[in-house]
């Protein structure tokens, strides 16, 4: 995981508590919403998030991963993920 | 094959079944949609290698979402980039790590005609299922031979009398405690070979759940690499110890190589649990302790002290390679005299301890770097949460010498080469 800094975003996805592959189904269907440069956060509780979010950034033309955190909320574990739409 | 009375069920198979079908040689071709580190790094296999497969990411399928049809997403994208990579008559495994997306991926196959098959629970499940086989099953003695499949990695519940030792569990403890259970037996002792690099050994908590001893062997309460000492309690097992259950009676000897503390289980001078030394193709590897040059001429010694045993011991490994090491019913098994002849690792110390030494280090796979934290796992100076558990886990062993991952072709198989842990 990346640097703690704190990072602004233009819209976030709740994706607490879903299994796989909906935070990149809701991750995919809220990156239409985004102008290029707008960042998006997704907050997910499913820990195979963190390399589906890299491979996904990986093959991917139209958003970059800017950061990965991995935070503490109420005894979970949250894994956030930075996406800025480039296209 | 497809009909109105067919359900959901009918097209999710279960570890199982799976374990069954690929025992008997079937070879269902596979759509993986994982990650492709986390495919190439494991991936699913039949009895004479890695099953036929194409590997699409789940996460690149979703260019075609409206809404929240999912299923027709993927469908789309299948019937736009997939169809010239999949087979359309025969069976389609579709699998991913939890198997959740991989049934929505079935779905979308399904709709476009395919064959689709969902594998329930995905690779987690299909890592961490356990079945047992019958090696024995005498008067006086009951020999259980527990196979994680997917892992290759072998563990044993022997019964006398009601009473039962258990040898080198796996970390999820209820296949043991389910077996225990439906014979009717009393766990007495818990013993690991060695300390183990591969998998988290299941011994320390089944022992003291059950309150009965748990044995290994000093040299391995000590983590070779950080030389730190083990972090919970154990009973030494020694040369020539002797473990009694019921009217049977497990002897110990001291084959250090794998590890300084590697011991070998003789049960009734007939069964001979040979741990991480002797395997079916082939023999366990000397440097996952950081130490292979040194240790290489010890295991030589040791291998050659086995080898020597009584040609009808039968041998009961620790590990298996390959599914096609399994004899017709379904046991990692050979006599002893069998495989001195066809195991390359046991037919080549005729040639002496010099060359031996040069065999064994110069047929070393990759080193796992997850195996130095899994025996602090081991040692008790880590305690991992369940997904950490289970990330440490993931894949098969590889615990043998070079050649027992050869004959596949290379299919993802480990390459060898770069030992540099």
């Amino acid at each position: 995981m990346s640097d703690q800094v704190e990072i602004q975003f233009d819209l976030e996805v709740d994706a607490r508590g879903l299994s796989c592959p909906m935070p990149v189904v809701k991750a995919r269907q809220a990156l239409k919403e985004l102008e290029p440069g707008q960042v998006l956060r997704v907050v997910a509780t499913d820990r195979g998030s963190i390399k589906d979010f890299q491979g996904w950034a990986q093959s991917a033309s139209d958003f970059e991963l800017l950061a990965q955190h991995e935070v503490e909320e109420e005894g979970r574990k949250l894994y956030l993920h930075y996406l800025r739409k480039t296209a | 094959m497809e009909s109105m009375t067919q359900t959901q069920s009918d097209f999710q198979i279960g570890a199982s079944a799976l374990a069954d079908r690929l025992m008997a040689g079937e070879r269902p071709f596979v759509l993986d949609v994982r990650n492709r580190d986390e495919f190439e790094r494991w991936r699913l296999e039949g009895r004479d290698g890695p099953l036929e497969a194409v590997n699409q990411p789940y996460f690149e399928m979703f260019d075609y979402l409206e809404g929240d049809d999912v299923v027709g997403a993927l469908a789309t994208y299948a019937e736009r980039h997939l169809t010239d990579r999949l087979p359309r008559e025969g069976e389609i495994l579709v699998v991913c790590a939890k198997g959740d997306t991989s049934d929505l991926v079935a779905q979308a196959l399904r709709r476009l005609g395919y064959r689709a098959v969902n594998l329930a629970g995905g690779m987690v499940a299909w890592g961490n299922f356990y079945r047992f086989a019958l090696v024995e099953q005498g008067e006086r003695l009951t020999l259980l031979q527990g196979q994680r499949i997917a892992r290759g990695c072998l563990s044993y519940v022997a019964i006398s009398r009601g009473e039962a030792v258990v040898v080198d569990p796996g970390r999820h403890l209820r296949p043991y405690e389910e077996v225990l259970r439906e014979r009717g037996a009393k766990l007495v002792a818990v013993i690991d070979t060695h300390a183990h690099a591969d998998h988290i050994s299941g011994g320390p908590e089944l022992a003291a759940r059950l309150g009965v001893p748990y044995y290994l062997h000093p040299y391995d309460g000590i983590h070779p690499i950080d030389m730190l000492p083990a972090e919970l309690e154990y009973d030494y097992l020694r040369e020539g110890s002797e473990i009694g259950f019921g009217e049977s009676k497990v002897r110990v000897l001291h084959v250090p190589g794998h590890t300084l503390g590697n011991t070998a289980l003789v049960v009734d001078d007939r069964f001979l649990l040979t741990g991480d030394t002797i395997f079916i193709d082939s023999v366990a590897r000397p440097d996952l302790g950081g130490q292979g040059e040194r240790w290489a001429p010890i295991h030589y010694r040791s291998l050659r002290r086995l080898a020597e045993l009584p040609g009808e011991t039968v041998v009961l490994p620790g590990h298996f390679s390959k599914l096609a090491e399994a004899d017709e019913w379904g046991i990692f098994r050979r006599e002893l005299g069998r495989l001195r002849k066809e195991n390359e690792g046991l037919s080549k110390l005729e040639e002496g301890e010099e060359a031996y030494i040069r065999y064994l280090l110069s047929s070393l796979p990759e080193f796992p770097e997850q195996y130095v934290e899994i025996k602090r796992v081991n040692g008790g100076l880590v305690r991992p949460d369940e997904e950490k558990a289970s990330e440490l886990e993931l894949g098969k062993n590889i615990c043998a010498l070079a050649q027992a991952y050869q004959g596949a072709e290379g299919n993802g198989n480990p390459d060898g080469g770069d030992g540099d842990e």
